[in-house]
């Protein structure tokens, strides 16, 4: 039951980020077993339950030790059999039933079958008070389930939940013993907590400095169609956490690690010119933008923000800070999501554009060279996200930009806490900039709803200081998304709420995000999965 | 002596309780929480937000927190770390050793650099190489700890290839950083010995010394050492403070684990709970290291015992 439309693979298959991310698989090679992989991380994974996969780190961890009811592959986004060898649901997608794999055991040697799946999806569905586990975003609607016979499992939502099919394919979504689900969601910072069936286990750790997984040698349920099947072909991974940018680097270079996650784009060419692989796997979600919180009086008026994002120069930032692998925005998600529409027209830089507009809305160039209208002035604030490639130096290239049609941006690093608290108060943070990744169109609705990530503050979230601003034609494009059964009607949706967040200016997107790697000449087989997080599963290393 | 003794340790204990108070006030001042910088990436409502806060004490008021904080501390539970989700007791005894062990073979090598350049400084052959020596300690000052740490990666781990930095042995597992660390550390310490040597050398008693037909070593073991240590040996507690600053950034340039780093992560998530043991930790480092050089002053200089004998 595919939900695209046609012109969606299409864009899929043509997108050159996709072509470029072609694991080594094609390789005519034959593949070697043995060996220890090492893996350079920038940062230390912080919680391993696996609704709390999205944060690179831990999803890198948790796409070894996991698996999940279903893959998606991540050249054709399509859904394919991994524990689940067949699944039904009714038109209205209020019921999902899985047939699961016979035979398949947690790393703890408990059945990993229709009891413990169903008991994951509680958790993962309503979450756990008493544990303090919370419901995780990428599943919506979620009301129950219940154990057919010991391989068959049945879903019950209380409204229409048509992305629950992709959502069990995710990082979010990854299998666990009952034994972890009993623990508490604050001690499951702990690898050695995290029993899952996939093809590594966590063998031991030191907490914030390395992770070493080993590979389960009775492992024989990979996902159907993955062109490997049996036990990985790596004896183990060895994640260290390197967190200085030059010392990754310098040490795949020198033969001391195999892989490293986070390239600087200025860093790119050295690593190709010196004959290593490159790997930038797009993100598929949200692109990287920057959004505006109108509950702020200053952007509150619909003119200043069409004005803002004409005045903005995507192409140049682009071009000035990063590489072919980071395309040029042309919606609100990446060219690669599911749903996605072309609407670069609306997306234009065009500085007499934005001039007039703000002229025409009274907003008249002050002095020092800053607009004001009824005595104020137009200077705006936002935070750096460190986590996002470059961007500081992205936010001051913009405030370059929106400088030269009198508007003022002031970029802010602040400590994390000022950061974090500033960032829920619309009066502090007018703008801020936004990403997240995810290969199903639920992630814009996780992204822009007040109750989820709520990227525009609306009132009703975490955000507490937020007056009165709310969209509610916006949130009920965003439900729409989340609950419609049809497939053609959901892609519609999909369609229309791109549409209004650019015709509002809510968001000026940047460049489509991707997850970038580097690889030693001598590993082969590695593959990610649809949103760029790494999959060692068939995996292994040549000789030198 | 023992009624002395009784005194600096009670004073330590004083220093410490107030540590531990001034710590906990500042950490509870600080904008935004653990909680909120942790949780608030993985989407979660307001009212579950609410719930992990409840869950860790976090709502009660503030002097009830306080006084289980103390509680816990003195039985030896220091509470929960938000940010990495395990005890800290356990992050402590991941991180402790590795910073230890680094801080006192970095200290070792940085008063071994330090004796070696102020003998060369004082005693060394040519005008001009004394000269030239004498201006090391300043340039050693001068260099950036984070760059030293890279250059010597560089240099000896990715270019001439003799150390691991990512998959080292035991043995060298440390060489670098301590290296990295010793460098500035040992700067003060040889300006300092330098200038205590040239004073005792410029004493008359010196003079007496070597009239008397003194060897040039002997007066070296015999009257310069003793005095001009003496100085040393109090910067060298002071200088404590600054070894934990210089492993903070070493540890991150190497990802070693250790105390530093685990600072570094603490302070920018707020993870109050972690912060709060490493401040007193360090305290207590502090006080031990000044109460152990106050008595090893008597040792080194005996008009100090008398002194305090007929006080």
């Amino acid at each position: 039951m595919p939900l695209r439309r046609r012109e969606t693979l299409a864009a899929v298959l043509a997108s050159p980020a996709i072509l470029r991310t072609l694991p080594a698989e094609a390789q005519p090679a034959t593949p070697v077993r043995g060996g220890t992989l090492i893996y350079l991380e920038q940062q230390t994974y912080t919680q391993l339950y696996p609704p709390a996969g999205g944060f690179y780190p831990n999803g890198g961890v948790l796409n070894q030790i996991t698996d999940k009811l279903t893959y998606q592959n991540p050249r054709t986004l399509e859904i394919e059999p991994w524990i689940a060898e067949s699944w039904t649901t009714n038109a209205d997608r209020t019921e999902y039933v899985f047939k699961l794999r016979p035979g398949v055991t947690f790393s703890d040697g408990t059945k990993c079958d229709a009891e413990a799946v169903a008991k994951n999806f509680d958790n993962f569905g309503l979450g756990n008070r008493d544990l303090r586990y919370p419901v995780s975003e990428v599943i919506s609607n979620y009301q129950r389930s219940e154990v057919v016979d010991p391989l068959t499992v049945r879903f019950v939502f209380s409204r229409p939940a048509p992305g629950f099919l992709q959502g069990t394919s995710v990082i979010g979504s990854g299998l666990v013993s009952l034994k972890t689900l009993s623990t508490p969601f604050d001690q499951l910072g702990d690898a050695t907590k995290i029993i899952g069936s996939g093809p590594y286990v966590v063998q031991r750790q030191t907490l914030g400095r390395e992770l070493v997984l080993t590979a389960r040698t009775d492992y024989a349920w990979g996902p159907k169609l993955h062109p490997h099947q049996g036990r990985a072909l790596l004896d183990g991974i060895r994640f260290v956490v390197t967190g200085e940018d030059s010392v990754r680097i310098g040490a795949l270079l020198a033969g001391q690690a195999h892989v490293i996650r986070q390239i600087q784009a200025y860093d790119e060419k050295q690593v190709k010119d010196r004959g290593f692989q490159l790997f930038a796997p797009s993100t598929r979600g949200v692109n990287n933008s920057v959004v505006f919180r109108p509950d702020n009086p200053l952007v509150a008026e619909l003119a200043v923000r069409r004005a803002l994002l004409h005045a903005t120069n995507a192409q140049e930032i682009v071009d000035t800070l990063f590489s072919a692998n980071y395309p040029k925005a042309t919606s609100i998600i990446a060219s690669t999501a599911q749903g996605y529409i072309n609407l670069a027209e609306k997306l234009t830089f065009d500085p007499a554009l934005s001039a007039k507009l703000f002229d025409d809305a009274g907003w008249t160039m002050g002095p020092g060279g800053v607009r004001q209208k009824d005595g104020k002035q137009l200077v705006l604030t936002a935070y750096e996200s460190p986590p996002q490639p470059r961007n500081k130096d992205t936010l001051q290239l913009v405030a370059q930009q929106w400088a030269k049609v009198g508007v003022r941006l002031n970029v802010l690093a602040g400590d994390l806490g000022s950061r974090t608290l500033d960032s829920l108060d619309p009066a502090r943070t007018p703008v801020a900039p936004a990403m997240v990744g995810r290969a199903d169109p639920d992630v814009i609705r996780s992204q822009y709803h007040p109750l989820t990530r709520n990227v525009l503050l609306q009132a009703g979230g975490v955000a507490t200081k937020v007056q009165n601003f709310a969209d509610a034609r916006l949130n009920a494009l965003l439900d729409g998304i989340a609950s419609e059964p049809d497939g053609e009607k959901r892609m519609a949706l999909v369609a229309d709420v791109q549409r209004y967040v650019i015709d509002q200016a809510y968001t000026i997107p940047i460049f489509e995000e991707p997850q970038v790697f580097a690889a030693s000449p001598r590993l082969r087989g590695m593959g990610f999965e649809a949103v760029g997080r790494p999959s060692f599963y068939g995996a292994w290393l040549a000789a030198r | 002596m023992g009624r002395y003794l009784a005194q600096r340790v009670g004073q330590a204990l004083l220093v410490l309780a107030a540590t531990f108070t001034l710590a906990f006030l500042l950490l509870q001042a600080l904008p935004g929480d653990a909680v909120l910088i942790k949780f608030l990436e993985l989407g979660l409502t307001p009212e579950q937000l609410a719930d992990i806060r409840i869950a860790y004490g976090a709502d009660a008021p503030l002097w009830q927190q306080y006084l289980h904080a103390m509680g816990a501390f003195l039985t030896g539970n220091f509470g929960y770390s938000i940010r990495a989700g395990v005890p800290v007791t356990q992050l402590l005894a991941e991180n402790l050793p590795s910073t230890l062990l680094l801080s006192a073979l970095a200290f070792a090598a940085a008063s071994l650099l330090a004796l070696v350049l102020a003998l060369l400084a004082t005693l060394g052959g040519q005008g001009w190489v004394r000269a030239l020596v004498r201006s090391v300690p300043s340039l050693f000052i001068a260099i950036p700890v984070f760059w030293l740490g890279i250059m010597l990666i560089q240099v000896f781990s990715f270019q001439l290839g003799w150390i691991s930095i990512i998959s080292p042995e035991p043995w060298e597992e440390l060489i670098l950083p301590v290296a990295t660390i010793a460098v500035p550390i040992s700067a003060p310490l040889a300006q300092v010995l330098i200038r205590n040597i040239d004073a005792v050398l410029a004493e008359p008693f010196v003079t007496v010394a070597r009239a008397k037909g003194a060897s040039h070593a002997w007066v070296l073991r015999w009257h310069v050492a003793r005095n001009a240590l003496l100085p040393v040996l109090t910067m060298a507690g002071v200088l404590f403070g600054e070894l934990l600053g210089g492993a903070v950034v070493t540890e991150a340039v190497f990802g070693l684990n250790g105390l530093g780093g685990l600072t570094q992560q603490a302070v920018a998530n707020q993870d109050v709970a972690v912060l709060q043991a490493i401040v007193v930790i360090s305290a207590a480092a502090f006080v031990a290291i000044n109460l152990l050089v106050d008595l090893l002053y008597p040792v080194l200089d005996p008009r100090l015992a008398r002194g305090r004998r007929t006080a």
